[in-house]
């Protein structure tokens, strides 16, 4: 049973009320959503995404590609900036940088994307 | 300088798609059918057709896009021009020179992203891109289409076999298996320059020796375990390296000499075989990163994949028998018309939802 359904009565949140930033694990999380479909696994846990700051001036996000010669680069930008949208009021910007340094590398992966890749670590 | 935005690239695949529909019922008028007078007139360059025109449309279009530099769609342009003049019947060195400046702007794109993070996968991008580059300028300058096909086909077998290699990066392939991919690289682009001395022996053991690796080392076989797209991407190299490996067996036998019995048989199982495979694997990923439009997911995908082995399956197996192919290649004209209606149909799905 989930608690706004015990609360009848209490106030569903106003869009005018000054909404509080979802945390940095949220925003990861939602960038959890985009897949890359060659490899069968989401963009966090390939270890794509190296930062992610937020603040009360907007959203910005550090992603790699693993090769600038892959054209979905852009559409997994779009996807991403989508699932950050989704959290955020819309008068908050989102930022994603895509960054070639440091180079992308297999020890960035999340311990269970690497073991359902077969890397014994 | 800024990149290009996605509705004006759509000039650039149509372009692209029309080098397809020539070029694919120019084949079909080599068989004898009866086609529209632009493809019949046009059916001594099926070959050049497919592959300098349409795939170096495609591959170049889609290197643009990874790129996003507006000078790198110059190659699309003027790779999707030169096809246009094939089938108007320009016997001028026209589109040959096109060809030849749409190879040369790939080269420096693919050389582009090399220097952006430099690998041995980008490296492998640009040998291919700079096989299709020799083909063309050995073209321009009077070669035969023949050989030429050797460095048309490079082209394609190591953009593919580059890509592939990139997405090993994301599994613990050993370093001798490393090795030994530059190594079949090497001896890939050898059997080509040799291909005139040796009937294509040389080329087709790089063949054989590529599926088996693929087959090994790709992360397809993993993937098999996964579900919807993803799967269907493994299925569909999977059955695209069975049928590399094959055009390999015939050609280790000489199939790949003009003239050869089997020449159909091994230039298609490579052509529709493996290249296609590749092509009806990843337009459900590639459509939508080039378009910026979605492409929702659908079982209707495994139609034109199953339907282009079984006509394969028809094709080759008739050739061995010695029969004419015209009906299976009928076939295999029809089941690229069922992918690209298939894409506009999820296309279109995408859109509504």
């Amino acid at each position: 049973m989930s608690l706004s359904a015990s609360l009848p009565d209490s106030p569903s949140p106003s869009p005018s009320a000054s909404p509080a930033l979802p945390s940095v694990e949220a925003l990861r999380a939602a960038l959890g959503k985009v897949a890359d479909p060659e490899i069968g696994a989401n963009i966090v846990d390939l270890g794509l995404v190296y930062a992610i700051r937020a603040d009360a001036t907007g959203v910005s996000v550090d992603l790699t590609m693993t090769s600038p010669a892959c054209p979905m680069g852009g559409l997994i930008v779009d996807d991403a900036r989508a699932e950050l949208q989704r959290l955020l009021p819309p008068e908050i910007p989102v930022e994603i940088n895509v960054v070639w340094e440091p180079a992308w590398s297999p020890a960035l992966m999340s311990p269970e994307c690497r073991a359902r890749l077969g890397w014994e670590d | 300088m800024a990149d290009l935005p996605p509705p004006a690239r759509l000039p650039l695949l149509l372009l692209g798609m029309l080098s397809l529909l020539g070029g694919v019922l120019a084949g079909l008028a080599r068989l004898g059918w009866t086609v529209p007078t632009p493809a019949a007139q046009a059916a001594a360059v099926h070959g050049p057709l497919m592959i300098a025109a349409f795939f170096g449309t495609v591959v170049s279009l889609e290197r643009a896009v990874a790129l996003g530099q507006r000078w790198a769609y110059l190659a699309p342009l003027a790779a999707g021009q030169g096809g246009i003049l094939l089938l108007a019947g320009d016997t001028s060195p026209l589109p040959r020179l096109l060809g030849a400046l749409a190879a040369t702007v790939l080269v420096a794109a693919s050389v582009q992203a090399w220097r952006r993070q430099v690998s041995v996968h980008a490296q492998v991008l640009v040998l291919g891109a700079a096989c299709w580059l020799l083909a063309n300028l050995y073209w321009l300058l009077g070669g035969d289409t023949a050989q030429a096909s050797y460095g048309w086909l490079l082209f394609l077998i190591l953009t593919i076999a580059g890509e592939r290699l990139e997405l090993t990066r994301f599994l613990p392939t050993p370093a001798v298996a490393k090795k030994a991919f530059s190594g079949i690289v090497a001896l890939l682009l050898a059997g080509g320059a040799l291909a005139g001395v040796d009937g294509g022996r040389l080329f087709a053991l790089g063949l054989l020796l590529l599926a088996g690796w693929l087959l090994r080392y790709d992360i397809a076989r993993r993937n098999l375990r996964a579900e919807a797209l993803p799967r269907f991407v493994a299925l569909c190299l999977l059955c695209g390296y069975g049928w590399l490996a094959l055009a390999g067996a015939l050609g280790l036998s000489g199939a790949f000499a003009p003239g050869h019995d089997w020449r159909d048989a091994a230039l298609h199982g490579l052509g529709l075989g493996f290249i296609f495979s590749m092509v009806i694997g990843h337009a459900p990923i590639i459509f939508p990163a080039v378009m910026r439009v979605r492409i929702p997911w659908s079982p209707l995908f495994y139609l034109p994949l199953a339907l282009l082995h079984l006509g394969l399956l028809l094709r080759v197996g008739g050739v061995l028998l010695g029969k004419l192919p015209a009906h299976a290649a009928l076939f295999n004209a029809a089941t690229l018309a069922v992918f690209v209606l298939t894409l506009l149909t999820q296309v279109g799905r995408g859109r509504k939802g």
